[in-house]
Formats: structure tokens, C-alpha cells, sequence
């Protein structure tokens, strides 16, 4: 044989293998239904007691906590729903939790859920003492009383069943997997009660979930078998892949595509508002913001309606103190500072402070902070006061910030985001007096907002409703002393095919896909 | 013998060229203004787990002391933990370098064999169309920016002819009912390993793409610098009389006049390709390729100093490797070209 005619026929061969394999693939593939999804980030730790980045995309189809924060929309609030709990009470003033498990629950590897898989879970976390972990540290003591009881002995008072739904660092792990290492988790490796397992992680490129046959909500034949999360970090390439149909669901595309991802047919843009918030933190004490009505002058010059349209495309919204929509806390009717460029001047004049002179830092790699930053500036500018912009690295920012107060910036952009869906992680963090400043970066220090907080706090371990307007009224409180200009409750933008059935965002976890609620 | 103690040569210089990569990623990262204890604490660390995460990197020691535990970790390979993934650094690079060096191993592949070959007709044609239209290609080819010709591709050859998929390693269903098993982290080499014909054929298909982004900037310029040297040395004298012995055109060009030729552009292509295993983020994320470039540029946004570290040095080997296996190449292609 000459040797083209060898290279000829050694190419058909293979050209002919290929195609076998291909087409006993798709066969293999006919019949099972693959939901897809486009991360533009990638999951960095798939260990459940440590994993606190957008990990808990698989987390959530693959583990469950003991209760889920549904938020609802018509009311602004929330309601805390049963999960691997089937029912608990509290005691001891929120200061003892009693959780009934649910029964007939087993993991994904046999193993049958009860209270001392919950109690080693949790220990689990508490010792690796990473990411969230530190919800956990109002827990002195878990009991057993027996096989389907947890007893969480708190130090303090505080609403386990929220804090127990949290998207991060609650999630229930079998006993196999307790004594696993990381290392194990990210080999592709799970031990949930959820509805999926991972059945194969290829870092940086996919991370894919199957069913879990021992899933104790069933199996509806609707369901999908399989779920990918695929990592697309470049919009262009996930929108193409929602476009073209190789990827059902997606976020984070650029809001000016959405007009045409609305026309779409063959799409769904699906608008919420999220849990985080932005917020400029003013240096209470550096002069002259110090003086409340400085603050007030300020708060009054900022375009708030103009970042809301440039930055979101009108899909965000103002900003009504620090506790969005969704957060039970939430106040509606907060009376906030509405942008009036007169009014600041005056308000400015009558303190007596001239030529002032401010700087402003914010994160440099994010367009929302630069545009909000670079819209203030020029309102100030209008009322003669002139503000330096500082665009910097977070590292960077906020080593800054916690320095001396004295010598830190005058003005501090910031995101918050909630651990868990309570109003008290919100005001704690960035309100609430500290003697070396870590999240209160704006150094706000009123002791009677510390003790009416904590007193809201406190009585949210057992009374709910009395607690929630409790927040409202020292959030009032709060907002009447001009911390921080209240900027704006960001949006959750996610984009469907139209033929998935089922989707509803929760933004208690951000940007999860619960699969298993999806068919279609 | 000669050959054998030019490489021992090398390679000892080489561990003084990797110290200084060490000392100089060690001091960059003290000076940068960043708090390793708080990049390794997580995204929204308490002040405890600061400390706690201040303790275990022994950060409350000497600089010293830091910077000799640093060198002797990293001489005997241990990376330590990504303060990011919390992984094994070696894990991370396992996954991860495979994955670039077989991209970029490839995109070298296509500019030797794209490149080098056009240089030596265009200067066989000169000033034919074949020349003008050659000449033009490689302009192009060097200076369209990699994400536009990476988006033109797709656009042209997934979403337009969809002949080739959009982005990734592999596809999806491969992943999914049947995944390659892996041996060497080679998708090419694993798939024939394990008789994997179909995923073998996915995975080049899957290459395509990226590679010929990759490879564009190096073919152009291996075509131009291998067109003017192949054109200086047809109109030697050598090659007059290999003319006039009556040796056949393809014999001096690819026998006499190319060994001549191709020092240059093989330079050219061996620096682009340790210049990909890094530089080439962009394609990778517009592809959405899993290799060290997005690792890389993650750890960089995230101050993740132990990977950049440890990156740093396997790249810098590479590098090193690279650069010794040209100039190896280079002697036996050229007899002039000694590795004395």
C-alpha cells in the first residue's frame, strides 16, 4: 500500500470510529433531559462548610438546610418555610432551638438523615471556622435528645430558623462526608439530601450534577436528569451560548443587551430586585462631616434617579434605608433625602462650611460605583463643593478605611450582600458602633442606635412581627443621622429560554437555579 | 558530550533565574498593599478569622523567616494552598496547565506548519499575487487584536457555518455520558490513550478555534521573517550553483535555502508560545478554556500570592525549557548554529 492511500484510509477510519461513538453518544443522550446553566464565574470551593462564592449554585441542588427564607413580593417581607425541619419552636427567650426533623430523608451515598448527622454538620463548620462559619457562633451547645431532635443552645439570642436557612454554611452534610477533607469535595464528590449529586466537577469549565435516586421529595418524570453549570466569564460567549440554545439560563449580561434579549421569543428576562444594596458611607468623624447637617447637605445632592436609570436601565431601585425589599424589616415608607441641588446649597451655606474639598474612594474594577461616583461629583460641583475621586483596588480601599479615621477617605463606596435574610446583618455590620472599624466604614458610633438594635435583635428570637417594626423604627433612626447616602437596591437580572418552566428567583440565594423546581 | 554538558549548563543557570523569579514574586508580594491573612480569611472574614488566618501564615514572623520558609517550600515543590480555592496549588495546576500547554502546543503546531511553509512561497513568488495576498494575511494576522479575531471565528465558524463548536474543551454530552479518562490531563493524548476516538476528534474540534487565535500573531511573523531571509538566501551564491548542479527547485528550497532561513522564525514561534501560557487570558475566556491564563488572572484580581507564585516558576520553566530546546533545535537545523 502506498503510503497516501495508508494516510487515506487511516483518516476514513477514524473519521468512521468518530462518527460510531458520536452517534451511540447521542443515543445514550436521547431521552434524558439536561438542564444548562452559564456561570460567569467559576467555583472556586466545592466544600460545603467552607464554600462562600458563588459555589453555592451546586451547593443548593445538592445539599439543603433545615429551613428556606422565601421571600414574597407582594408583601416586601419574607416567611421562613420547612426544609430538612419539618417543625421547630424556640425557648429560653431565642435563646434555645428545638428542630424536628423530617423523616424518611436519606443522602445521596444511603445514609439516613437525623440529628446527629445535623449535629456533626454543624460541628464540621464550626471547627474549619472558614467562610460563613461564624453564623454559627451564637451555638454553645447541640443536643440529641433523640434520633430526630436537634437542640441548638445559644450564648445569645437569635432567629435560628432564619440563620439555619442560610445559603452559605448551613448546609447538612451525610456522615460520610463529615469526615471527608476538601480535597475530596472538589474532586467531584458530594453527600447531600438534595435533589442532585455532583457526578463530575472539570474546574474552570463545568461542573455537572445527576439525580439523586435517593432524593427524598421523588422523582417527577418532568424533572430534569442532569444539570451542567457551565463557566462562561465572557457575556458575549453566554449570551451566545442562551441565544443559540446551548445554555438555558444565564445572568450578569450587560443591561444594554437586554432590550434585545427581551425581543427574543425564544427568551425570558426575569427581573427581581436583589438583596444587595449600594451604599456611600461618610466619614462621621472627620470634620466637617461630622456635622449631621453636612451630611444631610450631601445626601441631598446625590442623583439618585439618574444612577438608577445610567446604572441599571431603570431596573434598579432607590434605595429605602439599608434593609431592602424582601428583607422582612424592610420600610417602604422610610422618608429618604430626594435629590435637590438648591436645598444641599443652602443647607451647606447655613453650617457655615466653605470651599470643601472631599475624596471619595470606590473599587476600580466596577463600572455602577465609577458611574455613581463620576454622577455625584458633578452635582457637588454645581453647590461648590469640589470631590476627588480615588478608584482602588477592594484590598486596597479598605486597608484604607480601616485606618486611622482620622487620615481614612471622606467618603466610602460599598456593596452589602446578607449571610443570612435578617435586617439585624444589614444595620450590625455597617451601623452598628465598632472599636476597630471591619464593615462600619463610614465609623458611625450612637449608642442608642447599638442598644435599640440589639434590643430588635434579641426580641426576633421570639417575637417576629414586634422585632420587625422595631428595625423599622431604628432603621428611622438611623437614616435620620446620614450615615451613608443610600444609593440603591440592585436588580437580579437572569435570562431563561422560554421553554423552561417553572423559574423563580429567590434572592436569599443569590443567583442559585433550584433545578429541580424546573421542567420542559 | 558537548551537546549533554551545554544542557547541564543551562539548566544550572537556570535554578538562579527561578531564585530570582522567587525573590522578586516574595518582595511583590510584601509590597503590594494587600493583607495576605485577609485575602486567606475569605470574602467577608470576622476579625477572628483574620487572626486565626494571621497565625497559620505565620505572617506575625520576620520577613525572613518568611522568605526562607517561602524558598524551601517552593524549591522541594510545595505551592501550599490557594488562598482562593483553598486547594492544593498543585491540584489547581494539574487541571489547569494541561490544558494551556495543550492549546498552546497546538497553536504553535499551526504556526510552524502555516507559517513557515507561506513564508518560503511567498518568497518563491515573489511580487506574484500569491506574495501580495500572503503579505497582507500576515499583517492582518499580527495585528488584529486576539478577542476580535476570537469573536470573528465564532461568529463565522459556530454560529454562521456551525461547523465547529462555540467555546469549551470538550463538548457537553461527552462530559456528561461518556467523560475521557484522565491519565496525562491531555485531552488529545488521554482520548487515544483510552481508545476514545470520538472524543479525540470532539477535542480537536474544540481546539480549532482557540489555536488559530493563538496562532495568528506568531504565523504572521514567522511567514514575514521566513519570506525576506528565504529571499536574501535564494540569491546567494549557494544556491546559484545548487541551480546550476542542476538539484531540483523543492530540494533547494526546503534542503538548502530553508535550514538557512528558519532560525528566526523559530525563535519567534518558541517565545510565543511560552509568551501563551500566560498571555493568552482573553482567548481563553472568550473560549471559555479551563487553563492557566484564567487561573492566572483570577488569582492576580484576587491577590492570590501563592498561586502567582507558584505559576511564576512553572511558567519560568517552561519558559526556560522552551528557550533551551530552540537553541538545541536551531544547532541541529542549521550546522552553523553551535551549542558551544
Amino acid at each position: 500500500m502506498k503510503r497516501r492511500d495508508f494516510l487515506k484510509s487511516a483518516t476514513l477510519t477514524g473519521l468512521a470510529t468518530a462518527g460510531y461513538f458520536s452517534s451511540t453518544m447521542f443515543a445514550a443522550a436521547q431521552g434524558r433531559k439536561t438542564l444548562t446553566l452559564a456561570y460567569p464565574t467559576s467555583f472556586p470551593s466545592l466544600d460545603p462548610s467552607t464554600s462562600f462564592s458563588n459555589d453555592n449554585a451546586v451547593m443548593a441542588n445538592c445539599y439543603e438546610t433545615l429551613t428556606r427564607y422565601i421571600p414574597d413580593p407582594e408583601t416586601g417581607s419574607g416567611t421562613v418555610s420547612p426544609l430538612l425541619a419539618e417543625k421547630w419552636e424556640s425557648a429560653d427567650e431565642g435563646r434555645t432551638w428545638t428542630f424536628h426533623l423530617r423523616s424518611g430523608v436519606t443522602f445521596d451515598d444511603g445514609a439516613p438523615l437525623n440529628a446527629e448527622a445535623v449535629k456533626k454538620s454543624i460541628e464540621r463548620t464550626k471547627t474549619l471556622a472558614g467562610g460563613a462559619s461564624f453564623i454559627w457562633d451564637a451555638v454553645e451547645q447541640i443536643e440529641t435528645p433523640d434520633d430526630m431532635t436537634v437542640v441548638l443552645k445559644l450564648a445569645y439570642a437569635q432567629p435560628m430558623d432564619v440563620t439555619v436557612s442560610a445559603g452559605y454554611a448551613a448546609w447538612i452534610l451525610s456522615p460520610a462526608a463529615v469526615e471527608q477533607d476538601n480535597e475530596w469535595f472538589n474532586a467531584g464528590n458530594s453527600g447531600g439530601t438534595g435533589p442532585y449529586k455532583i457526578m463530575r466537577n472539570e474546574p474552570g469549565q463545568r461542573c455537572i450534577l445527576a439525580r439523586n435516586e435517593n432524593y427524598w421529595g421523588g422523582r417527577d418524570e418532568d424533572r430534569f436528569d442532569n444539570v451542567v453549570l457551565e463557566i462562561s466569564e465572557d457575556p458575549v460567549l453566554a449570551q451566545s451560548m442562551l441565544e443559540s440554545g446551548q445554555a438555558d439560563w444565564t445572568y450578569g449580561l450587560p443591561y444594554e443587551n437586554l432590550e434585545r434579549m427581551e425581543s427574543n421569543p425564544d427568551l425570558d428576562v426575569v427581573v427581581n430586585p436583589s438583596f444587595q444594596n449600594l451604599v456611600g458611607f461618610m466619614n462621621t468623624k472627620k470634620a466637617p462631616l461630622d456635622n449631621v447637617d453636612v451630611r444631610r447637605a450631601l445626601a441631598m445632592s446625590f442623583p439618585y434617579d439618574d444612577v438608577v436609570g445610567a446604572g441599571t436601565n431603570g431596573l434598579g431601585s432607590r434605595a429605602r434605608g439599608a434593609i431592602p425589599p424582601g428583607i422582612w424589616g424592610h420600610d417602604p415608607e422610610a422618608p429618604m433625602a430626594m435629590t435637590n441641588l438648591e436645598e444641599a446649597k443652602s443647607i451647606l451655606e447655613a453650617t457655615g462650611v466653605t470651599d470643601l474639598e472631599l475624596t471619595l474612594t470606590y473599587f476600580n474594577g466596577d463600572k455602577l460605583e465609577a458611574l455613581a461616583s463620576e454622577l455625584w461629583r458633578a452635582n457637588l460641583a454645581t453647590i461648590g463643593v469640589k470631590m476627588n475621586l480615588q478608584p482602588m483596588s477592594w484590598e486596597a480601599q479598605w486597608d484604607l478605611a480601616k485606618s486611622d479615621p482620622a487620615n481614612a477617605q471622606d467618603i466610602f463606596m460599598f456593596y452589602w450582600w446578607p449571610t443570612y435574610v435578617t435586617p439585624y446583618d444589614y444595620l450590625l455590620n455597617m451601623f452598628r458602633s465598632e472599636d476597630e472599624p471591619i464593615y462600619n466604614l463610614g465609623y458611625y458610633s450612637n449608642p442608642e442606635f447599638d442598644a435599640n438594635l440589639d434590643a430588635a435583635h434579641e426580641l426576633s428570637a421570639s417575637d417576629r412581627a414586634a422585632s420587625e417594626q422595631m428595625f423599622r423604627d431604628t432603621q428611622r433612626m438611623l437614616i435620620a443621622d446620614y450615615p451613608a447616602v443610600f444609593i440603591m437596591d440592585l436588580p437580579n437580572v437572569h435570562v431563561v429560554r422560554s421553554d423552561i418552566k417553572g423559574y423563580v428567583d429567590n434572592p436569599a440565594y443569590a443567583h442559585v437555579v433550584f433545578s429541580d423546581e424546573l421542567s420542559k | 558530550m558537548q551537546l549533554l554538558m551545554y544542557i547541564l549548563r543551562r539548566l544550572f543557570m537556570s535554578a538562579f533565574v527561578l531564585l530570582g523569579v522567587a525573590f522578586l514574586v516574595f518582595v511583590a508580594s510584601r509590597i503590594v498593599p494587600s493583607d495576605p491573612a485577609t485575602l486567606f480569611a475569605g470574602p467577608r472574614p470576622t476579625a477572628d478569622q483574620i487572626a486565626a488566618a494571621r497565625e497559620l501564615l505565620k505572617l506575625d514572623q520576620s520577613l525572613w523567616v518568611q522568605f526562607t520558609d517561602f524558598i524551601t517550600s517552593m524549591a522541594v515543590g510545595d505551592f501550599g494552598i490557594s488562598y482562593r480555592t483553598r486547594q492544593l496549588i498543585w491540584n489547581d495546576l494539574a487541571s489547569f496547565l494541561p490544558a494551556t500547554l495543550e492549546l498552546a502546543l497546538f497553536a504553535t503546531g499551526l504556526a510552524l506548519v502555516i507559517g513557515i511553509p507561506l513564508g518560503v512561497f511567498a518568497a518563491d513568488w515573489k511580487h506574484s499575487w500569491f506574495d501580495t495576498s500572503t503579505g497582507i494575511g500576515s499583517i492582518a494576522a499580527v495585528a488584529m487584536p486576539s478577542f476580535f479575531l476570537a469573536m470573528l471565528l465564532q461568529w463565522v465558524f459556530a454560529q454562521w457555518l456551525d461547523v465547529l463548536p462555540l467555546s469549551g474543551r470538550i463538548s457537553r454530552d461527552i462530559s456528561l455520558f461518556d467523560p475521557v479518562e484522565t491519565i496525562t490531563g491531555f485531552l488529545l493524548i488521554d482520548s487515544l490513550l483510552t481508545g476514545r476516538f470520538d472524543a479525540f476528534w470532539d477535542a480537536i474540534k474544540h481546539l480549532i478555534l482557540p489555536a488559530l487565535t493563538l496562532a495568528a500573531y506568531p504565523t504572521g511573523i514567522a511567514m514575514r521573517l521566513t519570506r525576506s531571509l528565504m529571499i536574501e538566501i535564494l540569491e546567494r551564491k549557494h544556491v546559484v550553483a545548487a541551480r546550476a548542479l542542476g538539484l531540483s527547485h523543492r530540494r533547494i528550497l526546503f534542503g538548502h535555502a530553508l535550514p538557512n532561513a528558519v532560525g528566526p522564525a523559530l525563535t519567534i514561534i518558541g517565545l510565543s508560545f511560552a509568551f501563551s501560557l500566560t498571555g493568552a487570558v482573553l482567548v481563553e475566556i472568550i473560549y471559555a478554556w479551563p487553563g492557566l491564563g484564567r487561573y492566572i488572572s483570577e488569582a492576580i484580581l484576587s491577590k492570590d500570592f501563592p498561586v502567582i507564585a507558584a505559576s511564576a516558576l512553572v511558567v519560568t520553566i517552561c519558559y526556560v525549557f522552551m528557550n533551551l530546546v530552540i537553541d538545541v533545535a536551531q544547532a541541529f537545523i542549521d550546522p552553523r548554529v553551535t551549542v558551544s
